[in-house]
């Protein structure tokens, strides 16, 4: 589903960002990345988007290799990833409902298959009752699972957050968290990058695959423990 | 199609200031670059009047066999140069003298004889009226032999010629010119919307919007503006127009092509702009 090999990242100012890093991510996984700031992890999900290709090694996401996917294939491949960020990224002038939306008109949707499906995602991320809300009137969870509606209107195989909790407070990331993990147990894979270690306890049974300048320093499908 | 109508349309309630600072810059770019052009065209429109008149005279010898001027007149008439020849008889050139000189009228009285040659008049064709044409087709038919003199104002041809030549160098530089600095005004200007949007355009990619798609509302809006900016710019310029001609000088205004081919030019300088601006923006992906 998500398989890296032997991949190694270089920026031309930067130098190296991620050292022969190998893992495989499988169908309905819930994985924590984790580890300092400047270990990696937002590069990682870059290549996972392909908004970076890496200087060797091979990414594969759903099909797509990176050595050999066009730019014109990037969109299709996007659709089938739900991405969410730490500063929510919404549409500051569109309401929760529209910016939900967004996504699926992207895609082609008709408005008739667009309405219901915006309206049944909402409610997952149990925001039914903010629909016609803009971002500017909802509190910085709120946004967030916006943000998430957003990601998963599209069925998407895996949802890909980086940092998602970074701009909350402790209690509303640990719903957030609850939001992802629901997501899982319905069969979804969560692939959730965050450098706050709390979150990590919250979910034992999850992967943990840990960075530290750019090397996995720790997998917990190889046998790293999840104590570590 | 929904979706990208009410985008392109979206952007000028989102922003209007923005959508009207990029409207009046098309609007000046345009305006500036349409009174250039009706300047340019009106002094070319005198210089062809004038080109127009162009023509060579051949006066015949007296008593010049009448046989032998259809000759001429025949073989000229055929050179591919040449519109139109015409005859004047010694008696027409006088009475045309005495209506066109009336102040002169008493020397033309009372004449004990015509001192007025005959001549044959040759009009030359559109695109045969600069020295060397004219200067080719004078030599050639004052190789007959019973023609006297020849006359083509050779001063004053060359004269228009290089002022023509003159008007079409400036024409089209000062007019490149214009047009560049309009282009680059329009590109400017939605430069500036983009980059008001790149947030925008950053999550339309992360939702996997294709170009095309985040293209094509940005092109289109590109296009409206282009095209209100050159109505404004045709009202600025229908004002300054009736101005100059009640004030100053008759002008020819543009025609309703020319007017409907500015208009969509604007559209199109919108629209282009924008694809030139928006491949900048979207290279990565």
């Amino acid at each position: 589903m998500i398989l890296f090999q032997g991949v190694h990242k270089e920026y031309p100012r930067t130098g190296a960002a991620l050292t022969d890093v190998t893992f495989h991510l499988r169908k309905g996984e819930f994985t924590f990345v984790t580890g300092p700031s400047g270990a990696g992890k937002t590069t990682l999900v870059k290549l996972v988007t392909m908004e970076e290709r890496p200087t060797s090694g091979t990414v594969r996401v759903s099909g797509y290799a990176s050595d050999r996917i066009r730019t014109r294939d990037i969109p299709a491949l996007r659709r089938r990833l739900g991405i969410v960020f730490q500063d929510f990224r919404l549409l500051k002038n569109r309401t929760a409902r529209e910016n939900v939306a967004f996504a699926l008109e992207v895609t082609g949707a008709s408005a008739e298959q667009i309405s219901p499906k915006v309206l049944r995602t909402l409610a997952a991320v149990g925001l039914s009752d903010k629909a016609d809300h803009l971002p500017s009137e909802l509190s910085g969870g709120e946004q967030q699972r916006v943000a998430i509606a957003r990601a998963l209107v599209n069925d998407p195989f895996i949802l890909l957050a980086d940092e998602p909790t970074g701009n909350l407070d402790p209690k509303v990331a640990l719903d957030i968290l609850r939001v992802f993990k629901d997501i899982n147990l319905r069969g979804m894979a969560v692939l959730l990058v965050t450098h706050d270690r709390t979150l990590l306890g919250e979910h034992p049974r999850a992967r943990i695959i840990e960075l530290d300048q750019g090397r996995i320093v720790r997998d917990t499908a190889n046998g790293g423990g999840a104590a570590g | 199609m929904a979706y990208t109508s009410r985008e392109a349309f979206f952007a000028f309630r989102r922003s209007p200031l923005l959508t009207a600072l990029s409207i009046a810059t098309i609007a000046f770019a345009l305006y500036t670059l349409s009174v250039f052009g009706l300047v340019w065209t009106n002094i070319d429109r005198v210089l062809e009047g004038v080109e127009e008149r162009v023509e060579v005279i051949a006066y015949l010898v007296d008593g010049t066999d009448p046989t032998e001027t259809s000759a001429l007149m025949r073989e000229v008439a055929a050179y591919p140069e040449v519109d139109s020849i015409a005859y004047l008889s010694k008696e027409d050139a006088l009475e045309r003298a005495r209506a066109e000189l009336t102040d002169y009228a008493e020397l033309y009285e009372d004449l004990e004889a015509n001192p007025l040659p005959a001549s044959v008049e040759i009009a030359l064709r559109d695109g045969f009226r600069d020295a060397s044409d004219v200067g080719d087709v004078a030599t050639r038919v004052a190789r007959f032999p019973f023609v006297e003199e020849i006359k083509y104002g050779e001063d004053w041809v060359q004269k228009l010629d290089f002022l023509q030549d003159l008007s079409l160098f400036l024409g089209l530089v000062m007019g490149g010119v214009f047009a560049a600095i309009a282009f680059v005004a329009i590109g400017a200007t939605i430069n500036i919307v983009l980059i008001s949007r790149e947030d925008e355009i950053a999550i339309m990619k992360m939702v996997g919007a294709t170009r095309a798609f985040i293209a094509r509302p940005l092109v289109i809006e590109g296009f409206a503006k282009g095209v209100i900016g050159a109505v404004v710019a045709l009202v600025l310029l229908t004002l300054t127009y009736s101005l100059l001609e009640q004030r100053v000088v008759s002008l020819t205004f543009y025609s309703p092509l020319q007017v409907a081919g500015g208009v969509l030019l604007g559209g199109a300088l919108g629209a282009v702009a924008s694809i030139v601006t928006l491949r900048r923006h979207l290279s990565s992906w």
